[in-house]
């Protein structure tokens, strides 16, 4: 890897200006920023420095911009926080400066100095002049870079035939985008179709489906498929060929929402647990709805098979679920019921109320801690009540398991043909928990409903009309914008031997027929820039655009060069 | 920048220029922000590792490990570790008894080795031979790759510096073999196959001795 000063061919050093951000005391409090601030004067290329109070501010972002046009700023870096949060801002700053946003470069030193090392505010200091000096050799190798514009198909393919899938492909419809449908089962609705009343509002869920299905069959946008898998997918951001079950040729889509819901899990195992006099809250919901009553004494255990070393995490739905039954039981059939409950977990005001009413309507809720959990036996349950410190019988007709969701078998092969990822339970895992909650980090294919995480119906469908709203931000504007940090590579070097091809895993690039011979060539809408296929090619061929071998090595070097 | 990014010759170029120890983080598996970026990266940790140890350099001086974006106590965990680990290990090449010279021609040796043809294949085939199998769908084990990926490290690092080595002068097998610390035998075998690749040939004979040097438009890809 060699270091040639700047690829562009322009002999001059590039005018490189450096910001430290106070973040108020978030910064300067832990990070002597003055003593950084000069030592950024000391560094190659820099010709301007400026410590700024909040550089994310109005005033800030206007301090920077004219510090760029009177000093004539090349380069741009800012010292402060995330770029998950702030480098749209500052790049939308230099680019209104009249300097290209490729130009600039983020250094962390709140995150990864201040908060990290509160304690010792030299090192803290000192590793802050490590990586502004590390940011400020990788700027002077940035390159400029125009947005990539590629065309949408607009019609959208939605996955999953339950609420969210629905709700999703309504949403869209409603709008005029044409929208496949494609559930795998014979009938529209998924689990709702098993589940008697919904909280918190305790409406119909029949009633609700036959609505929902009905103005779903009867929108003109949307082609309805039922009993289809979709077997293999190709494609990219706004052309995606999705080859179904059903239908011989593949069919074009620009955007694909993935709405294909959890299964019910089968507490199997667990508090004896033979789906007659011990079942789950799945197979209550079905007797409930058929009108069963399940007896008289009802003891409801939660967290079964959940929460265990088996499947670590809490399905969030579940305590409500029980609640929700539990109330049920006592208005409808008066029946004594009994909620043994490790944590209650409860959120939001009108849950609470529903929690609350249920205390009034006399059924009991008993805390147990996980080291004792309740033993069930043949006539009763036994229970060590955690508040009380006592053992407690509790004779009963039927013990419900308030079991969790589960992911859907399907989303392993699903996740592969989508070049999505899954979680560690097996649930598909969105690109941010907080920022961009229904993508994925693949353009144009979004989530939302179970597939994603136990949810509520109430979220299932706030999830699928945000999916249909993201969706449709490709589908009304007919292109999509695409971050330019894609693989070139060069035809010159490369021999188009393919190893760059199998280890992309977005099938990003693709071998193609030149006069020079066979070459490689990156799909740029499909490319997502993580740069495999850089650190793959032994010819050297590929660069990776904003993050290539001489910007990182500059980097590394400059780690190990302290001046 | 997604560990899927780090080329093993970035790797390379930090111990070059200073470095004692490279951590590499990366998504748990199954979680990667770029589906298989990180599983290319523990990929190529084994082999720098085995590349690191036939150098003669202490493996434990790259580490890669799996953490989310919400686990602050492992990373914790991690960093300090390897902290201890380089702490306790010292300088790169001091604490494995090299002098200066030899370190610069193992580092050299190594960049040429994970730059080359063979190692970057090698490499970059095994996610797909552990997930899918090869062509005939035979899938390896997580055993038999650390050996190939051992025994390819090992013969392409000896290779490289016998190369390093032959370029200031002409040298006998027992003196590369001195020099490298390596048995006459495999140094010979190797000796055979740069011959057979046309990289080198015999200069003169010393007694009974061959005395072997670079052919002069030699490239080993």
């Amino acid at each position: 890897m060699k270091n040639s000063k700047r690829s562009s061919g322009d002999s001059t050093a590039p005018r490189i200006g450096v910001f430290v951000c106070n973040c108020g005391i978030n910064i300067a409090g832990f990070v002597d920023t003055k003593e950084v601030a000069e030592y950024a004067k000391t560094l190659p290329n820099v010709v301007f420095v400026r410590e700024n109070l909040y550089s994310c501010s109005e005033a800030g972002i206007r301090d920077i911009k004219q510090a760029i046009i009177e000093n004539k700023l090349e380069r741009v870096v800012v010292a402060a926080c995330t770029p998950r949060t702030h480098e749209p801002t500052f790049r939308a700053a230099c680019e209104e400066a009249g300097v290209n946003p490729y130009y600039f470069e983020f250094v962390n030193i709140r995150e990864h100095c201040s908060w990290v090392h509160k304690d010792s505010r030299d090192d803290a200091t000192e590793k802050a002049k490590d990586l502004i000096r590390m940011g400020v050799a990788r700027a002077a190798y940035l390159e400029p870079m125009e947005p990539i514009i590629g065309d949408v198909t607009k019609k959208a393919l939605v996955i999953g035939g339950g609420v969210s899938g629905m709700t999703a492909a309504l949403e869209l419809g409603s709008r005029g985008f044409d929208v496949v449908l494609v559930e795998k089962d014979k009938a529209l609705g998924g689990l709702l179709r098993a589940l008697d009343e919904i909280y918190p509002w305790g409406n119909k869920a029949s009633t609700y489906l036959k609505q929902l299905v009905e103005s779903t069959k009867t929108n003109t946008h949307i082609e309805v498929l039922t009993s289809t898998e979709v077997t293999d997918v190709t494609g990219y951001v706004g052309n995606y060929d999705v080859k179904l079950s059903t239908l011989e040729e593949p069919i074009r889509v620009g955007v694909i929402i993935v709405a294909t819901g959890a299964v019910p899990l089968v507490p199997e195992g667990a508090y004896g647990y033979d789906a007659r006099s011990k079942i789950s809250m799945y197979e209550l919901e079905v007797m409930l709805k058929q009108g069963k009553s399940p007896g008289k004494r009802v003891v409801m255990i939660g967290c079964a098979g959940v929460r265990s070393n088996e499947r670590l995490y809490c399905s969030r739905i579940c305590c409500m679920t029980a609640i929700k039954n539990a109330l049920l039981l006592r208005k409808r059939y008066k029946a004594q019921v009994t909620v043994l409950y490790r944590d209650l977990m409860c959120y939001g005001t009108r849950n609470e109320e529903i929690l609350a009413e249920a205390k009034k309507a006399g059924v009991r809720f008993i805390n147990f801690s996980d080291e004792e959990p309740p033993l069930v036996e043949k006539e009763a349950v036994k229970v060590k009540g955690a508040i009380l410190g006592r053992e407690i019988s509790l004779p009963y007709d039927k013990v419900v398991l308030t079991s969790a969701l589960s992911p859907a078998p399907t989303n392993e092969s699903l996740s592969r043909m989508l070049k999505v990822p899954l979680d560690e339970y097996g649930f598909f895992l969105e690109a941010h928990v907080k920022l961009r909650p229904l993508d994925f980090a693949t353009d144009g294919i979004f989530v939302c409903g179970t597939s994603r995480w136990p949810a509520t119906i109430t979220e299932c469908l706030e999830q699928s009309i945000g999916a249909a709203s993201r969706a449709s931000t490709f589908l009304a504007t007919g292109s999509a914008k695409v971050e330019p940090i894609v693989s070139v590579i060069d035809p010159e070097k490369c021999r188009g031997c393919g190893l760059c091809v199998a280890v992309c895993p977005y099938g990003g690039i693709e071998l193609v027929e030149t006069d020079q011979g066979i070459k490689a060539r990156t799909i740029e809408v499909a490319c997502k820039g993580c740069g495999t296929c850089g650190a793959t090619c032994y010819r050297g061929a590929i660069t990776m655009r904003h993050y290539t071998n001489e910007q990182l090595v500059a980097q590394i070097k400059a780690a190990f060069a302290k001046v | 920048m997604c560990s899927g990014r780090v080329d093993p010759l970035m790797v390379a170029e930090a111990f070059a220029a200073g470095s004692d120890g490279v951590f590499i983080g990366a998504c748990k598996r199954g979680e990667c922000h770029y589906s298989t970026g990180n599983l290319h990266a523990e990929a190529r940790v084994e082999l720098l590792k085995h590349v690191l140890e036939a150098a003669g350099l202490s493996p434990e001086r790259v580490v890669l490990r799996m953490m989310s974006s919400a686990e602050g106590n492992k990373f914790v965990e991690f960093t300090t570790e390897f902290q201890r680990v380089i702490t306790e290990l010292g300088p790169l090449g001091q604490a494995e008894g090299m002098d200066r010279t030899t370190l610069a021609i193992k580092l050299s040796a190594i960049r040429e080795a994970l730059g080359g043809r063979k190692l970057r294949w090698v490499v970059g085939k095994v996610v797909e031979f552990k997930n899918n199998g090869n062509l005939y769908g035979e899938r390896f084990t997580d055993h038999e790759i650390k050996r190939l990926l051992q025994e390819v490290g090992m013969d392409e690092v000896r290779i490289r510096e016998i190369i390093e080595r032959l370029k200031d002068k002409p040298k006998s097998v027992k003196q590369l073999s001195e020099e490298i610390n390596a048995p006459s035998r495999v140094i010979l075998r190797q000796m055979a196959d740069l011959r057979r690749m046309g990289l080198a040939d015999i200069a003169s004979v010393d007694g009974r001795t061959p005395i072997w040097q670079l052919k002069v438009d030699a490239r080993y890809e």
